[in-house]
């Protein structure tokens, strides 16, 4: 046996009775508790976390990483002296942004113009350079960012969370995820799902401004059901399974179905609440760049600006909204699958034009987001994490376009006790690290997050056919210089 | 009454999902794109029928690792390979990216391990996988050993592969189809001789001319072709090819000949831009100075053949002479640009400034000796005939024989000619669209290349063990085995340097069935007791090594194991036999507070485990209730959502599917699997993740079952074909509670739960009384 954590103490404990009644308390039942409830490794200094998802693979040396030399450069044939393996293509000529870039706030940190709305906030974030991949291909690259590993069947970072620390409002799940609504990226509901963890933590799918934002929430289309059927059927159920359970001692699952029922019901009105962006004051919306048409914004034909600033702000607003309510870990997605035409990041054949309406839209709403949870005080204990799948390329494909880079990429954390600045740096072409022995990998990440959350990640593990399995394999160190 | 039960078809369906659970069986790949395995139902076919006629286990097993090598005369030995490829597939690691790559080839070690970490999960009950990085931290298992397993499944791929010849219809069809086209072809056949035999009485006189001609002055076809671009799908691509005469030259006359390759049997004019223009620059850009010698843009062009387009020079000097096709030519549904060869000559044509010159394109296909941008300028091209006046004569008599053609073809034979090729092309396509038997999707050795996916045709991809499980870190090369787990046993399958892929996997299949093999037959009797009680023996199934968890009673588990191991039909209906006939097995679920206060969690089995339906038994409990459940067994899944955009990433549209259609009626067994969008009712309701093995499911209880419980679009359509089958029957509102409650639950209800549901049906109807029933804990749960 190999028990060397609570958590692991735990999951067998479950694991090994499940089916059986065992004397658990209805809360551990309906998993408004997490494990780790009470027992936290140490003290915690944040309390939720954001994900924000560019699927795709967003380009580092087009919006955070600055390269002046590809500017010097640009056209010229390109040898960083090794022999390169792209994912499409063989490597094309050094190829400048097409933006340019300037220096923010005090740090005077360079962004480029597509992401300069971030500037107002550039001082709290964290910009980490030197991040690294394992793969060039989508499905693993998206795994690894969403579950710490790059084949399925592994818990996604927010199931983990949610299991550790379970929800601070039992009417909504811990664990959201706000999709693209243009459809899922790589790998579909595998970045969001539980895996070997109870089905509880997986992340529940919320569609801001879809006709059924959240499915099964409310009664479907029907001849029979009316709102007073409704409430009777709810009021006949409860009554019948509480004589149920009641000749039926020594069964707690019986009764914690009983109030299944009661948190589904408190559920409706939290999450029509939480979802309901139009209380919000006209400068909030103004803030988040919402559209005046709302999500129904054309981008039926060219990709536009317009459309991804609202697609990606009401996102981000109605992520505030369910951090505000209690939910332990939101996942924010920009863009799809590989569709067409084409909506993500993943420029292979024209950075320009997916690019700019892409990172736009998407540093209005989360500089707004960043701003918004300040000025409520709630930056302070809630985490932000900026990724994508892996970088670009500093060469060009083709004349307009850039091939994968999964030997360096960018990641950003703001908010939960990181300090700004700038933590691991590309070398001078965006290609690798500058330091090649020195990198970042996403266990580090993640390690990081859990730790601001008050969890070792080397303890929060559970046994799953044999192995105990944690968030962060057998790998992962705390960035401790940005604490 | 156990018999009975174990005889019933549904026993295969039911003890068959506990088996798809652990095979982590889908039917799409899962990763990016979750493609469709239109073929990988026969397999849950096979493991249902393999339970219900009591396969020895052994067998059961073999069939799973290698039934192709040892049962190669039984279509159940390639059927019982679709466990190796349940799992999930990376599309894009292996299609588009290849092995050629690192990325590719990381793919591959990841899909092998998938194999791997399978076989020892579910037929072991033992773990491996940590061994690809370090020797395992408490079992005997060395990085050597892990690496040895990676060795037996060195050649094999997941793909369709044949189990069986055609189903009789199928057949039936192809036979006709084949019997149609021999006698079209004949038909063509007998035309064709005809027509020529006519011809040839009017023109052999022409004919031995035109041959004597090519006799004397034909050329050949010489191998260094000419120019050929990229090949494109878009007819309208600009393409373009330069010639660079080093510097201005005062041209008279430029001379572009066509290319001339009979691929596709197209011949001369191959590639021969059906709209083009021609012009000269001193600016290698084009973008000064451009002037236009020729334009053929404004109509599409007839292929010249071999006849060379010959155009004047407007007596200005150039450097550049370039070629722009605006319009490709067709080469097999796809369009390229392609010339034998441009020479640029001076006055009187005796210097060529071309020869030799620098030749840049847009794009080129560089595969010499045939096809380089230099052939293009090297004096080399197809001629017809070497003597201008000998092609004069030779056009002339082929103009006469042409007209002849046209004079004596009998009427309507041109006509019958196209539609033989018309009907000819339509049956060979449905011909081909039938596959050479019944296939599933298995491991496969043999199939078809698709991108970058190729067969290794049995051959072993080399295997080294890899330092911290890094393919950049190859350290001695590995020969097929597997751990040394209990003494007796060899690690290594071959002494010689050579072996078959089968034959490794037959070994490995050896080794798993060994009368001695002391984890197989705990492993298998462990999952028995379990899928019996709710509750098995060793709690981590998949996990028996010093990882897992103590059993409760290893003297049970050794005397179930030994039983089934020493049975010579290894029959696992034997086994499950002797469980339900067990007092334990018969005993209720009633608390008793007296024992509770002993064992509080019934590790000793003094009550029944109360069970609570799972998804899948959920669902089916709606159908059968509703009185529509439809049993017929087997065959293509039914798919309870609609495909939106297939052609790239399926999107598997759940919620636009009608829960009242009736080809989705059937038990949940025969669903379509999808793995990365699964199922959502049935994933809230604690339904296996087919991305890994899983031996025994969660069973959350959460606000969100609740939701979808009283919420879904099935449970309210089910709730109303339910009401159906009620007012059917008797009107009375007693009556309907009874007949509901035996129906849903099996008993009767008590005083006041019949009144309480009473009142709920006669004042709400039966429509919302039948939604009350399908979420009554007493549904829900089996006591």
């Amino acid at each position: 046996m190999s028990i060397d954590s609570p958590a692991s103490n735990r999951r067998q404990f479950l694991g090994s009775f499940a089916g059986s009644f065992s004397g658990l308390a209805l809360g551990d039942l309906l998993a408004r508790e997490g494990v780790l409830s009470g027992t936290l490794h140490h003290p915690p200094r944040a309390k939720r976390v954001v994900q924000l998802f560019m699927a795709g693979a967003a380009s580092h040396v087009d919006t955070f990483d600055y390269k002046p030399l590809l500017e010097q450069k640009d056209g010229e044939p390109w040898d960083p002296g090794e022999e390169v393996e792209l994912f499409q293509s063989t490597p094309g000529a050094c190829f400048a942004s097409p933006w340019s870039f300037r220096a923010h706030g005090e740090s005077g940190k360079m962004l480029s113009e597509i992401v300069a709305p971030l500037g107002d906030v550039v001082d709290d974030i964290a910009f980490v350079h030197n991040l690294v991949g394992k793969t060039g291909v989508h499905s693993q690259g998206t795994l690894l960012q969403t579950t710490g590993f790059n084949f399925p069947g592994f818990p996604s970072a927010g199931a983990w969370v949610s299991y550790a620390l379970g929800s601070e409002n039992e009417n909504l799940p811990s664990f959201v995820v706000l999709p693209d609504h243009r459809g899922y990226a790589s790998n579909g509901a595998k970045n969001w799902a539980t895996a070997f963890l109870p089905a509880q933590h997986q992340g529940t799918v919320i569609r801001p401004g879809a006709e059924t934002p959240i499915a099964d929430l409310f009664p479907p289309k029907s001849k029979f059901i009316t709102k007073q059927r409704d409430a009777a059927g709810l009021d006949a159920l409860s009554q019948l399974n509480s004589l149920h359970a009641a000749a039926r001692p020594g069964d707690d699952r019986l009764s914690a179905r009983v109030r299944s029922y009661e948190l589904a019901a408190a559920m409706q009105l939290s999450a029509t609440d939480a979802l309901d962006t139009s209380r919000e004051p006209q400068y909030i919306r103004d803030m988040y760049g919402l559209a005046p048409e709302g999500p129904g914004v054309d981008d039926s034909g060219v990709i536009n600006e317009k459309a991804e600033t609202e697609f990606f702000g009401r996102k981000c607003l109605v992520a505030r909204r369910l951090l505000e309510r209690g939910v332990r870990f939101v996942q924010v997605w920009s863009g799809n699958d590989n569709g067409f035409p084409r909506r993500n990041w993943d420029s292979h054949g024209d950075v320009k034009r997916d690019h700019a309406p892409l990172a736009l839209g998407m540093a209005r709403g989360a500089s707004a987001l960043i701003r918004d949870l300040k000025q409520r005080g709630m930056l302070d204990d809630t985490i932000i994490l900026w990724t994508t799948e892996f970088g670009r390329m500093p060469c060009s494909q083709g004349s307009k376009g850039r091939d994968h880079n999964p030997f360096v990429f960018t990641n950003w954390l703001c908010g939960g006790g990181v300090q700004g600045g700038t933590y691991g740096e590309s070398d001078e072409w965006g290609y690798k690290p500058q330091d090649r022995g020195r990198y970042t990998s996403v266990y580090d990440i993640h390690a990081t997050i859990l730790h601001q959350l008050g969890i070792d990640h080397e303890r929060l593990t559970v046994l799953n056919n044999g192995i105990d399995r944690r968030l962060t394999d057998v790998h992962g160190h705390v960035l401790e210089e940005m604490l | 009454m156990i018999t009975r039960l174990l005889d019933s078809p549904a026993f295969g369906e039911k003890f068959a999902q506990h088996w798809l659970d652990l095979a982590r069986y889908a039917e799409t790949h899962g990763y990016d794109k979750d493609k469709p395995r239109p073929n990988a139902w026969p397999y849950r076919d096979y493991v249902i029928r393999s339970f219900n006629e009591d396969k020895p286990y052994d067998r059961f097993v073999q069939e799973q690792v290698a039934g192709d090598v040892l049962f190669p005369d039984d279509p159940d030995g390639v059927l019982g390979l679709g466990f190796l490829a349940a799992g999930p597939w990376d599309f894009i690691g292996h299609w588009e990216v290849g092995e050629a790559k690192l990325d590719g080839r990381i793919a591959k070690h990841l899909d092998r391990d998938e194999m791997v970490s399978a076989v020892f999960n579910v037929f072991q009950s033992s773990t491996v996988q940590c061994a690809q990085c370090h020797h395992h931290k408490f079992d005997p298992i060395r990085m050597e050993d892990y690496y040895r397993l990676h060795a037996v499944f060195a050649a094999v791929d997941r793909a369709d592969r044949v189990y069986d010849g055609l189903p009789a219809e199928q057949e039936r069809r192809k036979q006709e189809l084949l019997s149609a086209i021999t006698r079209l072809k004949k038909e063509q056949e007998t035309l064709t001789t005809q027509v020529n035999r006519l011809i040839a009485a009017r023109a052999s006189g022409l004919d031995r001319r035109i041959a004597e001609l090519k006799e004397k002055h034909g050329t050949g076809l010489k191998p260094q072709y000419g120019y050929h671009s990229g090949i494109t799908k878009n007819p309208n691509e600009a393409k373009w090819v330069q010639v660079d005469l080093g510097k201005p030259r005062g041209a008279t006359e430029v001379r572009i000949i066509p290319a001339y390759d009979k691929y596709n049997n197209i011949g001369a004019g191959f590639g021969f831009p059906v709209r083009y223009h021609v012009e000269v620059s001193n600016d290698a850009e084009f973008k000064n100075g451009v002037r236009r010698l020729h334009d053929a843009t404004q109509a599409d062009q007839l292929n010249p053949g071999t006849d060379s387009i010959v155009i004047s020079g407007d007596g200005n000097a150039f450097r550049y002479l370039r070629i722009t096709a605006t319009k490709l030519r067709e080469r097999k549904s796809d369009y390229i640009f392609a010339l034998g060869e441009v020479e640029v000559l001076n006055e009187g044509g005796a210097t060529n400034y071309a020869t030799g010159a620098r030749v840049d394109a847009k794009d080129s296909i560089e595969a010499p000796v045939r096809w380089a941008k230099a052939n293009l300028v090297d004096g080399i091209y197809f001629r017809e005939l070497g003597n201008e006046s000998a092609l004069a004569e030779l056009r002339e008599l082929q103009e006469k024989r042409k007209a002849i053609e046209e004079e004596v073809r009998p009427e309507g034979t041109e006509e019958r000619l196209a539609a033989i090729t018309t009907e000819l092309e339509a049956l060979e396509k449905e011909r081909k669209a039938i596959p050479d038997g019944q296939v599933v999707y298995a491991a496969a050795t043999h199939f078809p290349r698709g991108g970058r996916f190729t067969a290794t045709e049995g051959n072993p991809r080399p295997i080294h063990l890899l330092h911290r499980g890094d393919l950049r870190s190859p350290g001695d090369a590995m020969k097929p085995g597997a751990p040394p787990l209990w003494s007796g046993v060899d690690d290594s399958f071959f002494d010689r340097g050579e072996w078959s892929e089968g034959e490794a996997r037959a070994e490995l299949a050896r080794y798993l069935t060994r009368d001695d093999n002391p984890l197989l037959w705990r492993s298998i009797v462990n999952r028995l007791w379990q899928w019996t009680f709710g509750e098995p023996i060793v709690t981590t199934p998949n996990d028996f090594g010093r990882g897992g968890l103590e059993p409760s009673h290893p003297e049970i588990l050794d005397i179930l194991a030994t039983s089934l191991r020493d049975d010579p039909n290894h029959s696992l209906k034997r086994i499950l036999f002797l469980l339900y006939s067990t007092e334990a097995y018969r005993r209720s679920s009633t608390h008793e507070e007296a024992n509770a206060a002993i064992d509080r969690n019934n590790r000793y089995l003094w009550r029944a485990n109360r069970r609570r339906l799972t998804a899948e038994e959920y669902r089916d409990s709606l159908l059968f209730v509703s009185g529509i459940l439809d049993r017929s067994m087997g065959g293509a899944s039914f798919q309870d959502f609609q495909i939106e955009k297939p052609q790239h990433s399926p999107h598997y549209e759940y919620h636009l599917h009608d829960p009242n259609d009736p080809a989705s009626h059937r038990r949940t067994v025969y669903r379509f699997v999808v793995r990365s969008q699964p199922q959502p009712m049935l994933t809230t309701l604690d339904c296996a993740d087919p991305s890994m093995s899983v031996p025994d499911r969660d069973e959350s209880t959460t606000a969100l079952q609740a939701l979808t419980q009283w919420n879904h679009r099935f449970v309210e359509a089910m709730s109303v074909r339910f009401a159906e089958r009620l007012k059917a029957g008797s009107t009375a509102p007693e009556a309907m509670v009874r007949e509901a409650y035996r129906l849903a639950t099996g008993r009767a209800p008590s005083e006041a739960e019949e009144g309480i549901l009473t009142q709920h049906l006669s004042k709400h109807g039966a429509e919302s009384f039948a939604r009350v029933i399908f979420n009554l804990n007493a549904f829900v749960y089996v006591d």
